[in-house]
């Protein structure tokens, strides 16, 4: 099974704690952590109910400290457990850098194999809505620099559970980004166990003027994009990337060299981000089938306004891809 | 002093040649009469001999590749210099020829190069290639006239549609391999691994059938004229001549004796001796009638057209014995030029493989081909009985511009005559 194709309808939020509640029934080892998560929920709901059925052993509130229980996380793996550490938002993970870049990706190169870190990193990531700059951290691009980690975004309450599940079973740390503003979404998602492999993209529309590609929330402009760009005889091919690292660049490859043209939606800054370097991917294994210079979209290079009005017009949205994909189809 | 040398045009029709293989390296020094290389026509593989003493400069179109008639595919030094070789630069500087028919083709090379260094897209140069467009020819659409793959794949559907009323027989060409290619086409969506399409590339001979029988169908108003012969004599006096010839070797086909009676009939009606020659027609001296050949899949398939050359003034045994050693070269080791020129009038034989009737394209510059179905064994009427009889239907494929219905009635009479009362062949 590779989409949604259920019966069964729920939130983007239950997806996720139904994967971490199968996994936790099935591994002793898999324990939940960070702020609020146990005894009010959740800060976000999306643990609801499982301090309940896991007890406080297994369901553990933490002090706002994330250096810290990111640090205790990392040693529990290293010796053994799985844990899940819950960021409220990912721009807080920011004052744990150290423990998760420098110890979690680290760990199994610099013990030469003697230490792994099986951890998922989970949380909010990106604009959540007037947060302003300090709490609207996109950490795609800046983390997936770092040799040694995974990086999941899911784009749909089934993507959510199947690629949850993966992430939890991998023995690498994942860093695991979810959207604040897709967590009320529904879609459909079976209720039987399944799992959605890492590095495998996939494609969401079929088209063949322009290949789309992008993860997680910006996906959903993208359609909006398409939709708006059938209108104009534009047909657009959209590609969920569903994992950053690993990247599934014979997917976009393979789609761009049906199209000629690509347009990479990439919610972080544009400088040395992953838009910048899929770009450059392509430009390097298929070049002699472009017709144009792969167009990027990026949230714009300024720390995100608090404004409404502005934010909108900061972050990647449809109209931008729109303009992106016209001028890389020379339509502009 | 630098010579270019410049790709041969080896026969009438010949547009492009592949260099099969080099016979020097740069460096090496040639004196006229030497190979250089192979060089592979749209009919055959022909050695490229040098005119001229000197040093091989560069060699510059590849084993494999294709290049129009006329590109420069190698240079050499004229007169080395007793000093050794000239110095670089100078053989750089003295590249203008002086004679000018390769001044032409030089001043192509350069017009060439000047669009290499124009603003294309990636896709759009490989699309060009693919579908030989010539970038020089194209406007470019996009930023600062970038030629891009939109300005490519409408010069396409121009040609497209400009080839739309083409014979279907076309249609299975590969896309983008021949310029008269129908449409793109792309491959299935298989259902089962072992169905995937597979992508054969043209054939130098696959890709002459398609640009001249398109260019023929589409040129030609081709209109179809269809008799039916009673075989029992033609094919009693058969039986009776290899019966008595056996000994000497001789086996004559029914197709021996379709050739001896269309070029008979051709020297009493001249007009299927002819050709369209845009504003006249010419009417030819000699009387050379083609025979189709189907080649062996192991050879690259296709066909091509022996020619049986003055084939109204030789008997049935020299045509018998000239037919069957130019199948044999032409299913074996291929036929050189000469063997598949200059044909005025082309039979095109099915009946071996049991058809009754079909139609041909013509083959041009002829004006006419016969396409000949089986000798069937079937009830007909003779001298108002029924009876059994041997007939055999042929179907006569004609140019319009040259020969009109009643002509070409008068032909088939003719040679219903011929066939009918074959001892006449035998004079």
């Amino acid at each position: 099974m590779s989409v949604a194709t259920a019966s069964r309808v729920i939130e983007f939020r239950e997806a996720l704690r139904e994967a971490m509640s199968e996994e936790m029934r099935n591994d002793k080892r898999v324990f939940l952590l960070g702020e609020e998560v146990a005894q009010y929920d959740g800060a976000y709901k999306v643990s609801k109910g499982m301090l309940e059925e896991f007890g406080p052993r297994r369901i553990i509130d933490t002090p706002i400290s994330e250096s810290g229980f990111s640090g205790m996380a990392i040693g529990a793996a290293m010796r053994g457990l799985r844990p899940i550490v819950e960021f409220m938002s990912w721009s807080f993970s920011l004052v744990a850098a150290d423990p998760i870049l420098n110890n979690a990706a680290k760990m199994l190169y610099m013990s030469g194999g003697q230490f792994g870190c099986p951890i998922v990193f989970r949380g909010n990531d990106g604009a959540g809505g007037q947060l302003a700059s300090t709490h609207s951290w996109c950490v795609e691009s800046l983390y997936a620099n770092v040799p040694g980690l995974k990086m999941a975004i899911p784009y749909d309450p089934y993507d959510a559970k199947g690629l949850l599940k993966t992430a939890i079973q991998d023995d690498n740390p994942v860093f695991f980004l979810e959207s604040e503003r897709l967590l009320s979404t529904t879609g459909h998602v079976p209720e039987e166990e399944y799992t959605i492999p890492f590095g495998k993209a996939l494609i969401r529309r079929e088209g063949r003027d322009c290949t789309i590609i992008s993860f997680g929330r910006p996906l959903h402009f993208c359609e909006e994009a398409a939709a708006e760009l059938a209108k104009e005889g534009i047909d657009c091919e959209i590609i969920d990337g569903r994992t950053i690292r690993p990247l599934d660049i014979d997917t976009m490859v393979q789609s761009v060299q049906k199209t000629n043209a690509c347009v990479v939606v990439d919610q972080s800054w544009s400088f040395a981000s992953v838009g910048s370097e899929i770009a450059s991917q392509i430009h390097s294994i298929c070049f002699d089938e472009l017709d144009n210079f792969v167009h990027r979209v990026h949230s714009d290079d300024v720390p995100t306004p608090y404004a409404q009005n502005l934010e909108q017009a900061y972050l990647p949205n449809a109209r931008k891809i729109c303009e992106a994909v016209r001028a890389a189809t020379y339509n502009a | 002093m630098t010579i270019e040398i410049t790709m041969p045009r080896l026969s009438d029709t010949m547009e492009v040649g592949t260099i099969l293989h080099w016979h020097v390296d740069v460096g090496d020094e040639v004196s006229s009469g030497d190979i250089l290389a192979d060089i592979e026509t749209d009919k055959a593989t022909m050695e490229l001999q040098t005119f001229d003493d000197g040093k091989v400069v560069s060699l510059v179109v590849n084993e494999g590749e294709q290049v129009n008639v006329g590109t420069t595919i190698a240079t050499l030094t004229g007169d080395i210099p007793a000093g050794g070789e000239a110095p670089l630069e100078e053989l750089v500087q003295t590249s203008v020829p002086e004679n000018s028919e390769v001044k032409s083709s030089a001043s192509v090379t350069a017009s060439k190069t000047e669009h290499l260094g124009s603003r294309v897209s990636p896709v759009a140069r490989r699309l060009a290639e693919e579908h030989r467009i010539d970038l020089g020819t194209v406007t470019g659409s996009g930023p600062s006239g970038r030629i891009i793959k939109r300005d490519i794949l409408q010069l396409v559907d121009t040609k497209t549609e400009t080839t739309a009323a083409a014979t279907t027989t076309q249609s299975s060409v590969v896309a983008g391999q021949v310029s008269t290619a129908a449409q793109p086409i792309k491959p299935l969506a298989p259902t089962a691994p072992w169905q995937e399409d597979k992508v054969v590339p043209l054939s130098n001979m696959r890709q002459i059938i398609a640009t001249r029988l398109v260019e023929s169908k589409q040129t030609i108003p081709h209109y179809q004229v269809t008799m039916s012969f009673d075989m029992d004599p033609l094919l009693e006096m058969r039986a009776t001549l290899n019966e008595q010839l056996a000994s000497s070797g001789v086996k004559l086909s029914v197709n021996d004796f379709l050739v001896r009676c269309c070029a008979l009939a051709m020297s009493s009606n001249p007009e299927f001796n002819a050709s369209f020659g845009g504003d006249c027609i010419l009417y030819h001296g000699p009387v050379n009638v083609g025979i189709a050949v189907a080649v062996p899949e192991e050879r690259g398939g296709g066909l091509v057209v022996a020619t049986i050359r003055n084939a109204d003034t030789k008997s049935l045994r020299s045509i018998s014995q000239e037919s069957q050693y130019l199948s044999n070269k032409a299913r074996t080791s291929g036929l050189s030029p000469d063997e598949m020129g200059d044909t005025t009038f082309t039979i095109s034989n099915l009946g071996m493989f049991g058809v009754e009737h079909f139609t041909a394209i013509i083959n041009p510059p002829n004006s006419a081909i016969l396409a000949v179905g089986a000798a069937i064994e079937k009830p007909v009427i003779r001298n108002g009985e029924l009876a059994v009889g041997n007939e055999m239907s042929a179907t006569l494929s004609l140019d319009h511009r040259v020969i009109d219905g009643a002509m070409a009635a008068m032909y088939l009479k003719t040679l219903k005559e011929l066939m009918e009362n074959p001892a006449s062949l035998l004079v």
